[in-house]
Order: C-alpha cells, then structure tokens, then sequence
C-alpha cells in the first residue's frame, strides 16, 4: 500500500477532490444487510457490469434510516442524488433500467430526511 | 446541466393519501409551462417531514414547501421552477433537523476503504495534533469545545486525558469502549460499522495527548461485522503507515489492536473492561483510583466511548469553536439515539444536544407506528429512566434528563405506547440486570434479586400496598452501596415508572388489574355460555387440559389449573372466551 504522509493530506485540504459525480451505494451495515442488502448489492453489481454502465456500485454505512433499508443512494449525471428505501430485487432492476439507463426517477421508493451533514467538504 | 426534481408526498397521516392526484396536477403543470424536459416530478415514499399536509422537496437546491394547497402548484411552477426563485409564504422550516457530526461520513464513505476517509478530510485531525499542536494545547482544544463523555455518565473528555497525562507512568494505554450492551442501542456499532477510521483517528489524537504508545478497541463478540471493518481499517491504517512507528513523520508510535469482549453487560463499566482486556474475569473494582491514574495493567489510561473518539476526529478537524457552537450550554454538540419500539420509523438520529424529546419523537422518528397514544420512552438503557408524556418537551442534555429521573446513557430510546404495562417494562429491565449482575457485591447481587421478587409478586396479582415501600428501601440501598453504576443504576427504570405511573402498580397490587393485559397473571379467561356453541375448540388446544364439560352443560375453565396462556381467547371462533 502507498505510504500516506503529511503532504498527500496537505494537498487533500488544499484540493479537494471533487465529490463523486457517479454511483450507486447500497447501505451495508448490520441493519441494510439484514433486510436484505447483500442480494440488492450483487444484483447492482452484476447487472452494471452486464450493461457496461459507467457508475460504480460501492458498499457504505448505515445512513440512520434502518427502517427503510435496504437502503441505495443513486448519482448519475444530470440528475441530482436521491435514495431508495426498502429496495428489493425488482426495484434494483427499476433502478438501473430507469433511473440510470432512462434517467428517470423511479416512482413510490424515494426517502428523504432534513438533514446536515457538519463536515464542510 | 442537472435535471430539477420535485419529491412530493402527502404527510398527513389520517384521511385518504393524496400524493398520486398532486403528482398528477404537478406533472400537468409542467407540461403546461413547457418545463417536462427540465423537470422530474416524483412521488416520494417518505420526506422525513409528518402531519404538515402536502409536501414538496426541490433538489438539487433542497427547497423544501409544506402545507402545499392545489392552488399553490401554479406558483411554485411559475416562480420556483422556471425562475429558480422560492415561494417564501410555503417555505417549511422546522426544527426536525438533524445534525450529523459524528455519523458524518456514515452512508457516504465506504467502511473499508481507507481513501474514501482520506478524501473526507480524514486524518487531518491528528495531523493538526502533531504538526501544530502540542498535546497539552490539543487537550485545551477539547476544554474549548466542551465534549463530554458519551458512554452515558458526561465525564469531561479533556479532563480525563489531562488526569491521565499528568499521572506517572513508564507506559499509558488508550481503549475504545465498544461494548455497547444496552438493550435497543446500536449507536457504536452504527459508527464502527460505517465509519471505523474516525474513530481509530480519535484514538490516536487521545494516545498522542496523554502519551500512549498501545491501545484497544474493546468491541462485542456479537459485532462480527463491525471487528471485521474495524480490523480491515486497522490493517489500512498499518498499511499507509498511520499506524505503527514514525507516524507520518514525526515521533509518534502507537499500535492499536482488537479485543472482543464476551458478552457480559457488566464489561462496559470501565474497571470491569480493562480487568477483562487484562484477561481476567471482567469484574468491577472500587474507584479511586480511576483508571486515569491506575487503569490497564495498572498504569495510567484513557478510556472512552465509540461516539466520544468520533467526536474528537471532528473536533481537532474543524475546531473547538465550531463544536461548541452546537448544543446547551453544559452539553456540547451532538448525541446520536437509537429510536427503537413503537415507533414509525426505527433507526439512529442524531441530533443537536437541547433539542426536546418531543421533536426527536413526532417531528423526526414520525410517532407511535400503530397511531395509539404514546406513553412513555425509556432512555439510557436499564440504568436509566422512564420518562413520561408529559415531559416530552424536555430538551435532550445531560442534565435534564437526570432530573427527570432517568439518564442519557449510551443512547437507547425505547418508545412504549399504550399496549406497554410499565410494571412489566420495570420488570423486564430488572431482570436484565439481575442476570447480568457479576455477583461481586452485595448490594447488586442480593438486592436486585429481591426487587425482582417483589415486582414479580406485584405482576403476579399478589402484592401488598407495603410492597412499594420496600421496593423503595432496598433501590436505596443499591444506589448508596453498590460497586458500579450497574447496580447503582439497576433501580433506576422502577425507581422513575413508580414515580410516574403510580397509579399502574396501585392498580396491580390493589385492583389486581393489568391496563395493557401484559401481566398474564392478573388476567382471567372465562367462557360465556350464551355465545358458547360447544364446538370443544378451546378444550382440544388447552395445553394444561384445564377446560372441562360436555355439549349439554357447557364448558368451564379451571380457574386453578389454568395457566392463562390465552390459547382458548385466541381460537375461538364465536368470541365466547372473555379476558379480564
């Protein structure tokens, strides 16, 4: 592994690297995996690679919403960030085909919370 | 260029759901203004935001607009959509907002991947200890930002670790406490789980101030996936050299490794975990001396919780200043809850110390899932408190909630409605105790057994008005005499539900009645011949056989014999076995 030093973390403050402009990340902790987050997660994976669609589908932490996991956090360009609650098998595959493939939001699965993230980025 | 999008959904919980006619009106609108290729209107499962009518969220801007009548959708078309300019008379601004300072990068970084840290300005905070402070300047940077302890007690974390680097010690040792026990909470798991490096960081800013070269992660057995997060983030940290000896560049050497603790509650109590790391049997000791000055191996050590070292990262990252910015004046930033019971929607929140109880409730967790009327919530685990309905507009702090008799805690917070018998509720977090009581003092081993007795003769319809009293004598003494706050605090949830709900246990223990028919005892099971249609149902499924008679004279139970499971009550057909 490349040795991190006081100057490759200086430079992250100096220039920050720009936000992700693309992915898919499914919650995988403890509660997302229980509900069902593991299978979300291969079929995503699977299906990006099937495809050849540029996003990558990452693992993350638990968001806080555990009652609405499996929870899966869609960025892709020209549409702004939003995440899907109580994603299933079907509507991963709604999710690739019409939200990523189409760019079109799918309907009924949208959870959102007023929220502050303190880290200034 | 980014596509606008509208969430809309109907958050008034009675009454028919009306976000599919409002997304069709809106997306009509649209159309009409000609803006269908700029703009997405979608349906919404959930906003976060209940009972304030129709509501829209505009992203990317994050506008949000509650209250929305059909005559608004015009306005918000014309002037927000195609101007880009907000509709202020419906612009929603409440106070359900949460503040994310320790789950940060929780659902955004992935847990294993030690660059995603990095890029969310990780380790910059022990960068900015070694490089620009001196430790006795980082530890007055914590004396700034007010943090204290937040395993439960609010100890504060800055004196902790000038205690420990005052003490003399050829050696000094750093633990994080992730022995997270508490029945509901998941607070620390959460944190390990989604985002292990800033917590490992924290660790290193605390071995730096007070000196430590080795540390531990204490974490639960039952975490598998949190140790093999935390394990794979320690094998990053060692890998890119932040971890081990000339810590980037300068002096510093630390090691940290993982212990698992075994699953025995009482192994969060400080002593008892350090005696546990030690390899001993994890008992607790009298204090003094603290651990800050005779703590792991008998030298000098820094131990803290999970949410404190994630607090710390923060905190050396963006300054003392704009932590303390955040919460009430004795309690400092932010507290992460475990909503967890009868509540909508159960998971963490995190939010601004002060804010009320209420508004983590309703506003943020969205009510009591089955629209009964809400009771009570417990906080701080089995060595806190009850607290009533009435004082939900408490705000959240330290200090507040100890007056209200109960106890911030690690953070569970367990809502109970209606069809929860808090005698029952007392009952159950007693027992917890008494079964996870190590059995070294008197006052913890004897006097919690015997408190459960009594509670149980009360739940059993066979208490005595002096029944209290003696409940009140022996909570005295556990609180006076025992070794640690396990039993000192294990009287805590009967202590306030006696306080609250006197008027439950006069009911148990004088009308020998259960308001919510969790105590099986107090019931009774009787069959009614009118509606009795002989079908004998209820005689084959009695498991104790106590249901006797014939087609002719009818069925009676056994009143001695039964066991009151309910079995009769729930097979009938005809609604002809009464419960009382």
């Amino acid at each position: 592994m490349e040795k991190i030093t006081k100057d490759r973390l200086d430079e992250v403050l100096k220039n920050p690297p720009p936000e992700n402009g693309r992915y898919i990340r499914v919650g995988m902790s403890s509660c997302g995996v229980a509900a069902g987050a593991a299978e979300v997660f291969a079929l995503l994976r699977s299906e990006v690679e099937k495809r050849k669609l540029a996003v990558p589908v990452v693992p993350c932490g638990c968001s806080g919403g555990c009652h609405s996991e499996p929870l899966v956090e869609v960025c892709v360009d020209g549409l702004p960030s939003v995440t899907y609650g109580k994603v299933n098998a079907e509507i991963a595959m709604r999710i690739i085909e019409e939200h990523v493939r189409d760019k079109r939001l799918v309907q009924d699965y949208i959870v959102d919370a007023p929220m502050k993230r303190a880290v200034a980025l | 260029m980014t596509t606008t999008v509208v969430l809309i959904r109907d958050t008034d919980s009675g009454g028919a759901d009306r976000t599919r006619d409002v997304h069709d009106l809106f997306t009509q609108k649209v159309r009409d203004a000609g803006l269908q290729n700029e703009v997405q209107v979608v349906r919404a499962a959930d906003l976060g935001i209940y009972n304030k009518g129709m509501v829209a969220k505009i992203l990317p801007q994050g506008i949000v607009y509650a209250g929305i009548a059909d005559a608004d959708v015009d306005d918000i078309v014309t002037t927000t959509l195609a101007q880009k300019m907000p509709v202020s008379r419906l612009v929603y601004c409440g106070a359900n907002e949460q503040v994310r300072i320790v789950m940060r990068n929780c659902g955004i970084v992935n847990p294993e991947c030690i660059e995603d840290y990095i890029a969310r300005k990780g380790y910059q905070g022990i960068k900015r200890a070694l490089y620009d402070l001196t430790p006795e300047k980082a530890i007055e940077e914590l004396k700034t930002s007010g943090l204290r302890g937040r395993g439960g007690a609010g100890y504060p974390t800055w004196l902790k670790w000038s205690l420990a680097r005052n003490a003399f010690g050829d050696r000094k040792f750093v633990i994080c406490n992730g022995d997270e026990g508490d029945p509901g909470a998941y607070m620390d798991r959460s944190v390990l789980e989604g985002d292990p490096h800033s917590v490992i960081e924290g660790m290193m800013i605390a071995a730096y101030c007070i000196g430590a070269t080795k540390g531990f992660l204490y974490i639960r057995a039952e975490y598998p996936l949190a140790i093999k997060r935390v394990q794979k983030a320690l094998d990053d940290a060692y890998g890119t050299g932040l971890l081990g000896k000339d810590i980037l560049g300068t002096s510093f050497c630390l090691d940290l490794e993982v212990r698992l603790g075994a699953g025995a509650f009482v192994c969060g109590e400080e002593t008892a975990l350090i005696a546990s790391v030690e390899g001993k049997r994890g008992t607790p000791r009298p204090r003094p001396p603290y651990p800050s000055d005779v703590g792991l191996f008998g030298k000098p050590t820094v131990i803290n919780n999970v949410e404190t070292f994630a607090n710390v990262s923060y905190i050396l990252l963006n300054g003392a200043k704009t932590f303390a910015s955040i919460g009430t004046d004795k309690s400092k930033g932010t507290k992460v809850f475990a909503l967890t019971g009868k509540i909508r929607n159960s998971g963490l929140v995190e939010i601004p110390m002060g804010t009320p109880l209420r508004v983590i409730i309703e506003d943020i967790g969205g009510g009591v899932a089955s629209g009964k009327k809400i009771l009570a919530v417990q906080t701080g685990g089995p060595s806190g408190g009850v607290i009533p309905e009435q004082h939900f507009d408490t705000p959240v702090s330290y200090e507040h909630l100890l007056e209200l008799g109960s106890f911030m805690g690690s953070g569970g917070m367990i809502v109970m409605d209606e069809d929860d018998c808090l005698v029952d509720i007392a009952k159950f977090y007693l027992g917890f105790c008494v079964d996870e009581s190590c059995g070294k003092c008197a006052p913890c081993r004897i006097g919690g057994f015997q408190m459960l007795k009594v509670l149980e003769k009360i739940t059993d319809g066979k208490g005595m008005p002096e029944d209290l009293d003696t409940l009140k004598r022996i909570a005295q003494a556990m609180r006076k005499a025992s070794l640690c706050a396990l039993g000192q605090g294990a009287p805590n949830p009967i202590i306030s539900t006696m306080k609250y709900f006197a008027e439950e246990y006069r009911q148990h223990i004088v009308d020998r009645k259960c308001r919510a028919g969790k105590c099986t005892r107090l019931m009774r099971f009787e069959i009614l011949d009118t509606s009795c249609k002989r079908c004998k149902l209820c005689v084959v499924n009695c498991p104790v056989h106590c249901i006797a008679g014939d087609r002719e004279k009818g069925y009676r139970i056994d009143q001695e014999k039964c066991i009151k499971c309910g079995r009769c009550f729930e097979v009938c057909k005809f609604e002809a076995v009464a419960r009382s």
